[in-house]
C-alpha cells in the first residue's frame, strides 16, 4: 500500500506539474495564434485589395455591359461576379495557407487547436487525426497532452487536426478547413463592403 | 459567430419519424441548431426539441429517410438556427430553409437573425389604420386590408384563392413610393405549378425585384415546413423594421404547416388536442401571424395574408378555427359562388376585416364607406336568406320588398363582386358600386346609413 | 435559504433541475446564466418542475437555477392605474427602454415608479390600533383615482405610530410604524401579495346592484350585478373583444382591469391608443385614468400567460379593497386554459377532457370565486366588488368543449355570441334565445326604483314578442311569411324593429356606442307601445301594410343613433308622433 501512495503522489505530481505546463502552454498558444491572426490580416488585406481591385474593374465592366438589361439580371450578375471574387480570395488564402509552413509558431496553434478540442469534449482521452503534412508537428506536442494519441491514418485537409473521443461518441472538427468554413460568411461581407455592392 | 464550432456525436438512440434521439450529449442547448451527418458524408440541419439527461431530442427538418443508428451523426451547432439577410435578398429564390435556390452564391449578410423572431411589444406597437388599395372592390369595400394587419384567406381545395393572392400582391398599391413597397412569398408544400404561377405573375407585373421567394414545394421534405415560415418573416421584419419597407407577406398553404407540426408531436407521443392536431397549435400558429405589425417610430410595415385551405371546407376545423381567432378578420372562399363561375368567389357573410374601421372614413377612403358597407353586408345577408326561402315556397310566396332584395343580391355578385383578375378598381369605383347596390332599396329600408350621406350618394332611379 | 440548483432538462417553457430541495412549490426563481423568471410548480425528491415565464431558447442544462425565497407576487400600490403589464406584473413600456421594440429576455424591472412622489394625506393617528387591511391615509393617484394606502392584510396588527404628516413622498418612504410585541414594522405606500391568495375580506354581500355597461343587450336583457360573474363564449368573428372593449370602456366601476390573456397584440395597442382619449360619461375624464392592462398576447411566453389572469384578479381585488367597484375583463380565459393543458402535458399529467388537466374545473372555480361585493377586511368600513368578465374562445364555435361547460357551472351571467348573427352584422351578436342572466331578480328593484317602476313588466313584454318571433320563424322557414296572419306578421315586424332599434347597437358610432339606462328604458318602451298600438289598429281593421309604413318606424329604428343620451325630450316627441301618425291611419280599410 504504502508504495502505492508514493506512486500516487509522483503521479499527482508529474500531473500538476504537466498540467500547469498545459495551461501554460494553451495560454501563450492562445497568444501566439492571436498575434499571428493579428499579423496574418494585414498581409490578407493586401492580397485581397489587389484580387478586389481586379474584381471592382470586372464588376464595372458587367454592370456597363448590361445596361439596359433588366435591373435584377445586371444585379444578380453582379453577384455572380462578386461571389468569383470572393472565391478567387479564399483560393489565394487556402493556397498560403495549405503551404505554409510548418515551424516554429505552427506547433502553436496545433496546440491550441487540441487543448480547445479537449476543452469542448470534456474528455482528455482523444484520438487525433491529421493529414501527413502536419502529422510530424502533432506528433511533436502529443507528448504534452496524456491521454492523446496520433491515428495511424491521415485525411486530406489543408491544416489542424480532426479529434474524437477515445469511445467514439464525439468528434470535433477543429481543422483549419473548418474554422475557415467558419468564418467564410464574415469574410465574404467584409470583401463584399470593398466593393461597395451587396449590403 | 463564434469559432468555436460544434461538436459532432455519433451515439444515436433512437429514430422514430422525424426525430433524432442523441444519447451522451452533455453540452447541447434548447432549440440550438443541428446538423445532421449520414455516413455518406449527406448533411441535413435539424434543432434541439428537448434535452436533458444527457439526451437531445432533434427534429431533423428534411425527414429522416435513409438514416441509420450507426452511420448518423449529430453536430450540435452552438447557435440557433439564423437567417442571413441584407438588402440583396430582394428578386432572389431560396428554399423552404432559406438557402438559395436560384443558382446565385448565398446572399451577403447585413446580418444574421435568429428565424424564431422575438414578440413585439405590444407597447411598442403601432396600431394599423393606412388603408390599402388592392383594387379587389369585395375587398376594399367591405373588408378593407389595412398595412400592419394579418388577413388569411380560408379556402378549399381547387379554388381560386391563388389568383386572389397574386392579384393582391400585383395590385396592392400603397401610398408613397414604389420602391418602399415589397412582397415576400412563401410556398409550404404546394405544388410547383402553384409556386411558378406566383413567381411568373410577380414577374410579368415588374415585382419580382421588389419580391423575395420562398419554396417549399409538394415534393420537398415536410418538416422542412415548419421552417419556410419564419425564415420568410425574419426576411419580412428585415425589409419591414431595418429597410423601412413596406411589406406584403403571402404564405400559402398554412394547413400544410400545421400538418408538419402534428407529425412532429406525434412523433413525441404527445398529448393531442383535436384532431390530433397538437394542443399548442394556437400558440405556434401566433408565433408566426403575430410577426406582422407596425412599430412605433419606424417606418415600413409587415402585412400578411396567408392563405389556408379548409379540409372539407369546414371552418370550424382547428387550423382555420385557430387562425381566425389569432388574425385579425379572415376572407373566406365560397364553393358555392365558385361553382357559378364567380371571381373573386368571396363569401362576404363569413368574412371580416378587423381592422377596416380604422383603415377607412374621412381622410383615407371616403366618410360613408363604414356606413354604407355595413348596409350591404346587412342587405345582401337579407337577400340571401329571401333566396332561400324562394327556393322553398317560390317567388310567388314572397311580399314586394323581399324581390327587391332578391335582385340586389344577383346585382351584388355581378357587377360588384365579379371583377377580372386583371382588373384594378379604385376606392371610387368600388363605393359606386355600394352605392349602386343600397339603392335598389327604398330609402325606408336603409337603417344603417346616415341620413345626410343617404341624401348625398343615394341613386334615384 | 434559498435553493441553488442545476438545470437537467428543458423542454419549451418547461425546464427540470435538481439540487432543489430546499424549494417550495410556487416559489419564484431565476433559471439559467440570463436570469429568466421561473416558477416551481412541482417538486419530486430534489428535482423542480418549473414554468418558465420567457423564451428558453439557448438554455442549457448544467446552468444554475436559484430561488427568491418568494412566492410569485404582484407589487401594491400608487402607480398601477394606466400601466400596461406583461403576465408576471412586467411594465412593457419599461421593458421597452431595455430591449427596443421586441420583448427581451431576463430583464427585471419595477412594477411602479419607485421613486414618484405622491401627496400623502393620513386619516388615521399616532396610537391607533390598527389591523391588516386598515387604511391610514389616501394618495391622489390619478385624477380619477383616490387610492387608499392600506397595512398589508397580512399584517399581524399593532399600534401606529411615527407616522408622517400630510405632505409628498415615494413609496420607499417609511409612512409609519406598527409595534407590537416589542416588534417594530415599517408601513410603506406599497406591500406585495402572492397572486395565487385571494385577498382576505371581512364579508360577502348579495350582489344586487347592477354594473351598468350602456349596452343594451346586456344592461336590459342580460344584466350582470357588481361583484358578479359572466362569461362571454363565442367563435371567432363574433364581436367578442368589441363587447368586451366596450365593457371595459363604459362599464360604471371605478377601475378597470383588462387581461389580454393569449389574445392579439393590436387589441391591446388599440386600448393604448383609444382609451387615453376617450371620456369617462360620468366624470368627463380619459379612460385610461381609470384602466389597467394586464397583456400575454399569444406569442409571448405561454407560463407567463398562465399567470397574467392571477395578476390581473390581484390587483383588482386590491382596489376593491379599498372600496371601489372593479370590472376585471379576461380575454380569454380558453388561451389560460390551454396554458395549463401546455404545462400540464409537459409534466406528463394524465389527461381529462381534449388534453386538459383535470383540475381545468376547479381552477376555473377558484378563478371565478374571486369575484364578489364584499366589506373590507380592516378599517374604516367600506364596500367594494370585483366583477368577472372572462370570455371563452370555444374551438370551432362548440359550446360543448370543456373550457364553455366549466365556465358555465361557475358563472351566472352567460352571453352566448353567436356567429350566424355576426355574418348579419347584428352587433352586438348576443344571441338572445341562448344567453341568460341569473341576477335579473336582484337587480330589478334598482331598475324599478332608480328608471320606472314598470321595468320589469316592459322588459318581460319585450322579451316576449322576441320569444314569439323565434316560433313563429319556424313556419316562415317552411310556408314564407305570407302564409300568416297580420297579427302574427305584427310580431315579425316588430321584432325585426327590436332587434334593429334596440338589440343592435353600433360601438363605433359616437352616439350609439353608450346607451344611458333611461333612454335604453325608453326605447324599449316605444317599442312595446308600437306593437300595442299596432295590434290595436289591426283589430280594428287597420291594414298592416299601413303599419308598417308608418313614418316614426324609420325613426325608431334610428333613434339609438340619431338621439342622445341628453335628448331625451326628443323621445318624447317621437312617443307623440307614433300617437299621432296611429290616430292617422285609424280606421283605414284595407287597401287592395
Amino acid at each position: 500500500m504504502a508504495s502505492n501512495s508514493a506512486l500516487e503522489s509522483t503521479i499527482d505530481k508529474i500531473l500538476k506539474d504537466t498540467e500547469q505546463g498545459i495551461l501554460a502552454n494553451i495560454k501563450s498558444g492562445l497568444d501566439d495564434s492571436q498575434q499571428n491572426l493579428d499579423a496574418a490580416i494585414p498581409r490578407l488585406e493586401s492580397e485581397y485589395d489587389k484580387i478586389i481591385s481586379d474584381g471592382k474593374k470586372e464588376a464595372d465592366k458587367i454592370e456597363k455591359q448590361i445596361t439596359g438589361s433588366s435591373d435584377i439580371e445586371a444585379r444578380n450578375k453582379q453577384l455572380m461576379a462578386l461571389e468569383e471574387a470572393v472565391d478567387k480570395v479564399f483560393s489565394t488564402a487556402l493556397d498560403q495557407i495549405a503551404n505554409a509552413d510548418r515551424s516554429g509558431d505552427y506547433s502553436n496553434l496545433i496546440k491550441t487547436l487540441i487543448g480547445e478540442a479537449t476543452q469542448i469534449l470534456g474528455t482528455s482521452e482523444i484520438l487525433i487525426s491529421t493529414n501527413t503534412k502536419d502529422r510530424d508537428v502533432v506528433q511533436s506536442v502529443l507528448s504534452q497532452f496524456t491521454g492523446a494519441e496520433l491515428s495511424s491514418e491521415t485525411f486530406d485537409c489543408l491544416g489542424g487536426i480532426m479529434v474524437k473521443s477515445k469511445d467514439g461518441t464525439m468528434t470535433f472538427d477543429n481543422t483549419l478547413d473548418a474554422r475557415i468554413e467558419r468564418l467564410k460568411p464574415l469574410i465574404r461581407k467584409e470583401i463584399a463592403a470593398k466593393f461597395g455592392v451587396g449590403i | 459567430m463564434t469559432v468555436e464550432g460544434g461538436v459532432q456525436y455519433s451515439k444515436i438512440a433512437e429514430i422514430k419519424g422525424p426525430l433524432v434521439v442523441v444519447d451522451d450529449v452533455d453540452n447541447a442547448a434548447f432549440d440550438e441548431l443541428v446538423e445532421i451527418e449520414t455516413t455518406e458524408g449527406e448533411r441535413r440541419l435539424g434543432k434541439v426539441l428537448e434535452v436533458g439527461n444527457g439526451k437531445a431530442i432533434v427534429q431533423v427538418f428534411e425527414g429522416t429517410t435513409g438514416l441509420s443508428i450507426s452511420g448518423t451523426s449529430a453536430k450540435f451547432v452552438g447557435k440557433v438556427m439564423e437567417m442571413p439577410v441584407s438588402k440583396e435578398v430582394l428578386g432572389r429564390v431560396f428554399d423552404g430553409l432559406g438557402r438559395p435556390k436560384d443558382g446565385l452564391p448565398d446572399p451577403i449578410a447585413d446580418k444574421f437573425v435568429d428565424i424564431n423572431g422575438e414578440p413585439m411589444n405590444p407597447e411598442q406597437r403601432e396600431y394599423p389604420k393606412d388603408f390599402i388599395q388592392t383594387g379587389v372592390s369585395v375587398i376594399d369595400g367591405l373588408m378593407t386590408l389595412v398595412r400592419g394587419q394579418k388577413l388569411p384567406i380560408f379556402s378549399g381545395s381547387g379554388m381560386s384563392h391563388n389568383l386572389l393572392a397574386a392579384q393582391i400582391a400585383r395590385q396592392a398599391s400603397v401610398v408613397g413610393k414604389q420602391d418602399d413597397f415589397a412582397v415576400v412569398f412563401a410556398a409550404i408544400g404546394v405544388q410547383y405549378s402553384e409556386a411558378e404561377y406566383f413567381r411568373r405573375s410577380l414577374e410579368e407585373s415588374g415585382a419580382l425585384k421588389r419580391s423575395v421567394l420562398f419554396l417549399n414545394t409538394a415534393d420537398d421534405p415536410a418538416i422542412e415546413r415548419i421552417i419556410t415560415p419564419r425564415v420568410a418573416l425574419t426576411v419580412a421584419e428585415y425589409l419591414a423594421f431595418d429597410l423601412g419597407m413596406h411589406v406584403l407577406v403571402v404564405i400559402t398553404d398554412m394547413t400544410n404547416y400545421a400538418e408538419a407540426l402534428r407529425e412532429i408531436s406525434a412523433a413525441r407521443e404527445e398529448v393531442p388536442g383535436r384532431k390530433g392536431y397538437p394542443g399548442y397549435l394556437y400558440t405556434d400558429l401566433s408565433t408566426l401571424y403575430e410577426r406582422a405589425g407596425k412599430l412605433n417610430g419606424r417606418k415600413g410595415s409587415v402585412t400578411q395574408v396567408p392563405i389556408l385551405s379548409m379540409p372539407s371546407d369546414d371552418i370550424t376545423h382547428p387550423i382555420p378555427d385557430l387562425t381566425g381567432y389569432i388574425t385579425e378578420g379572415q376572407i373566406v372562399v365560397g364553393r358555392d359562388l365558385f361553382r357559378q363561375g364567380v371571381y373573386p368567389p368571396i363569401n362576404i357573410l363569413s368574412s371580416l376585416s378587423r381592422l377596416m374601421k380604422d383603415g377607412i372614413g374621412e381622410g383615407s377612403t371616403r366618410d360613408d364607406h363604414s356606413e354604407v358597407s355595413n348596409q350591404v353586408y346587412d342587405a345582401y345577408s337579407r337577400s340571401q336568406e329571401v333566396r332561400a326561402l324562394a327556393g322553398i315556397v317560390g317567388k310567388a310566396g314572397l311580399t314586394e320588398i323581399d324581390l327587391k332584395y332578391l335582385e340586389l343580391g344577383d346585382t351584388f355578385e355581378n357587377e360588384f363582386l365579379t371583377q377580372a383578375t386583371d382588373e384594378n378598381r379604385t376606392i371610387e369605383e368600388t363605393l359606386a358600386l355600394m352605392w349602386k347596390i343600397v339603392s335598389k332599396l327604398p330609402k325606408n329600408e336603409i337603417t344603417k346609413i346616415k341620413d345626410k350621406h343617404v341624401e348625398k350618394y343615394y341613386q334615384e332611379k | 435559504m434559498a435553493a441553488q440548483g442545476r438545470i437537467v432538462w428543458v423542454s419549451g417553457p418547461a425546464v427540470r433541475a435538481d439540487g432543489m430541495s430546499d424549494a417550495k412549490m410556487y416559489e419564484t426563481v431565476t433559471v439559467g446564466d440570463s436570469k429568466l423568471v421561473g416558477e416551481v410548480i412541482r417538486l419530486t425528491g430534489d428535482v423542480a418542475f418549473i414554468q418558465v415565464y420567457e423564451s428558453t431558447s439557448g438554455l442549457k442544462p448544467g446552468e444554475p437555477v436559484v430561488g427568491t425565497g418568494n412566492p410569485l407576487s404582484v407589487l401594491l400600490g400608487p402607480g398601477i392605474i394606466g400601466q400596461l403589464y406583461d403576465g408576471i406584473q412586467r411594465p412593457l413600456r419599461e421593458l421597452s427602454k431595455a430591449s427596443g421594440s421586441f420583448i427581451g429576455r431576463g430583464i427585471t424591472t419595477s412594477a411602479v415608479d419607485m421613486t414618484k412622489k405622491y401627496h400623502f394625506v393620513p386619516t388615521a393617528s399616532n396610537g391607533d390600533e390598527v389591523a391588516g387591511g386598515n387604511i391610514i391615509g389616501t394618495v391622489q393617484e390619478t385624477d380619477l383615482i383616490e387610492h387608499s394606502i392600506m397595512i398589508s392584510p397580512d399584517h399581524k396588527g399593532g399600534k401606529l405610530s411615527n407616522l408622517v404628516s400630510e405632505g409628498d413622498y415615494d413609496l420607499e418612504t417609511v409612512l409609519a410604524t406598527t409595534e407590537k410585541d416589542g416588534q417594530s414594522v415599517d408601513i410603506k405606500m406599497y406591500h406585495k401579495w402572492p397572486v395565487r391568495k385571494p385577498r382576505p375580506y371581512n364579508k360577502r354581500h348579495d350582489p344586487t346592484v347592477p354594473l351598468l355597461t350602456g349596452q343594451r343587450v346586456i344592461d336590459t336583457f342580460f344584466p350582470i350585478a357588481k361583484g358578479g360573474t359572466g362569461s362571454i363564449p363565442g367563435a371567432f368573428g363574433t364581436g367578442k373583444t368589441v363587447t368586451l372593449h366596450q365593457i371595459a370602456k363604459w362599464a360604471d366601476s371605478q377601475v378597470v382591469v383588462y387581461i389580454g390573456c393569449g389574445e392579439r397584440g393590436n387589441e391591446m395597442t388599440e386600448v393604448l391608443v383609444e382609451f387615453p382619449h376617450l371620456k369617462d360619461p360620468r366624470s368627463g375624464k380619459p379612460l385610461m385614468d381609470r384602466t389597467v392592462l394586464v397583456a400575454n398576447t399569444s406569442n409571448m411566453p405561454v407560463a407567463a400567460r398562465e399567470a397574467s389572469i392571477y395578476t390581473g384578479v390581484t390587483i383588482a381585488e386590491y382596489y376593491r379593497d379599498m372600496g371601489k367597484d372593479v370590472v376585471l375583463v379576461a380575454d380569454s380565459t380558453s388561451r389560460w386554459a390551454e396554458s395549463l393543458r401546455e404545462m400540464s402535458g409537459r409534466l406528463e399529467e394524465m389527461p381529462a377532457e381534449e388534453g386538459y388537466p383535470s383540475y381545468l374545473a376547479s381552477r376555473l372555480a377558484e378563478f371565478y370565486e374571486r369575484a364578489g361585493r364584499v366589506q373590507a377586511a380592516g378599517s374604516p368600513d367600506r364596500n367594494g366588488s370585483v366583477t368577472l368578465i372572462g370570455a371563452v374562445s370555444p374551438s370551432g364555435g362548440d359550446f360543448t368543449e370543456p373550457v364553455t361547460t366549466h365556465t358555465m357551472r361557475f358563472i351566472k351571467t352567460f352571453w352566448a355570441l353567436d356567429a350566424k348573427l355576426a355574418y348579419s352584422r347584428h352587433y352586438p351578436s348576443i344571441n338572445w334565445m341562448n344567453s341568460y342572466s341569473g341576477y335579473l331578480a336582484d337587480i330589478a328593484k334598482w331598475w324599478s326604483e332608480n328608471i320606472s317602476e314598470d321595468w320589469f313588466k316592459i322588459r318581460s313584454e319585450t322579451y316576449g314578442i322576441l320569444q314569439r318571433e323565434d316560433t313563429l320563424k319556424e313556419i316562415v322557414r317552411l310556408l314564407g311569411p305570407e302564409a300568416l296572419p297580420d297579427e302574427e306578421k305584427l310580431i315579425l315586424e316588430v321584432a325585426r324593429m327590436v332587434k334593429i332599434g334596440l338589440l343592435q347597437q353600433n360601438s363605433f358610432d359616437d352616439v350609439d356606442t353608450y346607451c344611458s339606462p333611461e333612454k335604453q328604458f325608453k326605447l324599449m318602451k316605444l317599442l312595446v307601445d308600437f306593437y300595442q298600438k299596432g295590434q290595436q289598429a289591426l283589430k280594428e281593421g287597420t291594414a298592416l301594410s299601413d303599419i308598417r309604413e308608418l313614418g316614426v318606424v324609420s325613426s325608431l329604428l334610428k333613434a339609438r343613433m340619431d338621439i342622445k343620451d341628453d335628448e331625451m325630450p326628443k323621445l318624447e316627441q317621437l312617443d307623440k308622433d307614433m300617437q299621432e301618425q296611429f290616430k292617422s291611419i285609424s280606421g283605414v280599410k284595407v287597401s287592395n
